[in-house]
């Protein structure tokens, strides 16, 4: 659902990455993008919008590559690390309130181009 | 065809996030707290500010920015109870933009103390944007069932304090109170949980008191750079 609205950001980005270098059109040929599993972001959702989005820009035909660290979490308490399954942040050794340690990352990575 | 990688690892989010610091800057040399209130439409949003306006009355002056697809509805709402109060219509736009928020903070009256933002209702999209709050507070009401915190985890994750509204309807629901509050727990086990309801005026008085504090923890923070030079 908010897809669309993280992905009209994302092009912003994109576009403004690629104006920077002056980047011709149809010379961008990938976008990686890393999104953690805490922003349940559902891929085709996103790569549907970025099509739509990147249309008559100079990123139009540029295709979306996602990567999803998982939620990984240190219990507050007990020290206790690892995996974490949303909805529940709690500590599965002793209950108690976690800290999130990876799975919230949402960045551009990395831009690929076709050499001119 | 040989192909060039260039990194850049740059945040999605760039803009937005540019304007919530410049707004976060902005609050923080007024030390105003000011907190992003998120939930579904119809949850009881506006009702709740209309409470804590009858009740905050003398008290704290809080400005309220109001974000809605369309109408001016809830500003005139709340502007009754003589609350300054910013309409945003966000269009077709499915929460309030950190950039329309920054825009909106200059017709804040000069002598607020607070301010409470009541986002576009639903309870995905809002909770991804920060737009330079110091907290999200959480709305969910009893109607929506006990399961929503379980499956819109993420609002309830970030929130900074969870508001249970329309608690009045209690009696003539099939709503699980202690599965919600357990629901809460297991995704946020640091935020406050209030239990309200506007209409019959029950537990708003501890919300209140807690934007109270929250307001006086604002007051007394460290003086912003800027201001402790004389700018």
């Amino acid at each position: 659902m908010h897809e669309v609205s993280i992905c009209q950001s994302l092009v912003s980005v994109v576009l403004d990455e690629l104006a920077q270098r002056e980047v011709g059109a149809g010379r961008l040929k990938r976008v990686r993008v890393v999104a953690g599993q805490l922003h349940q972001l559902v891929p085709d959702a996103l790569v549907f919008a970025y099509e739509l989005l990147t249309r008559d820009t100079p990123a139009a035909g540029s295709q979306l590559e996602l990567r999803v660290p998982p939620l990984e979490a240190t219990c507050k308490r007990c020290g206790w690390q690892g995996a974490m399954e949303p909805p529940i942040f709690l500590c599965e050794k002793c209950g108690a309130g976690i800290e999130i340690k990876g799975g919230d990352e949402l960045f551009v990575e990395e831009l690929e181009l076709a050499e001119s | 065809m040989s192909t060039a990688r260039i990194h850049i690892h740059r945040a999605v989010m760039d803009d937005s996030l540019r304007e919530a610091t410049a707004t976060r800057a902005w609050l923080a040399a007024r030390r105003w707290p000011m907190f992003n209130c998120i939930g579904s439409p119809g949850a009881g949003k506006t009702a709740l500010l209309e409470g804590l306006a009858t009740l905050l009355a003398g008290r704290l002056k809080f400005a309220v920015i109001e974000g809605d697809c369309a109408t001016a509805r809830d500003a005139e709402r709340v502007a009754a109870h003589g609350i300054h109060a910013i309409q945003i219509v966000t269009g077709d736009g499915c929460h309030l933009p950190a950039a329309a928020v920054n825009k909106a903070l200059a017709d804040l009256p000069a002598d607020s103390e607070c301010v409470l933002v009541e986002n576009v209702g639903n309870l995905v999209c809002p909770a991804a944007f920060d737009i330079g709050e110091t907290a999200k507070v959480a709305v969910l009401s009893v109607t929506e069932g006990e399961d929503k915190p379980l499956k819109y985890p993420a609002l309830f994750r970030k929130a900074g304090a969870i508001v249970l509204t329309k608690t009045d309807l209690l009696p003539h629901l099939r709503f699980n109170l202690e599965a919600c509050r357990h629901a809460i727990r297991q995704i946020n086990s640091a935020a406050p949980l209030f239990e309200v309801s506007a209409r019959a005026g029950t537990g708003l008085s501890a919300l209140a008191d807690w934007l109270l504090a929250q307001a006086a923890a604002a007051r007394q923070a460290c003086a912003p750079l800027g201001q402790a030079l004389g700018k």
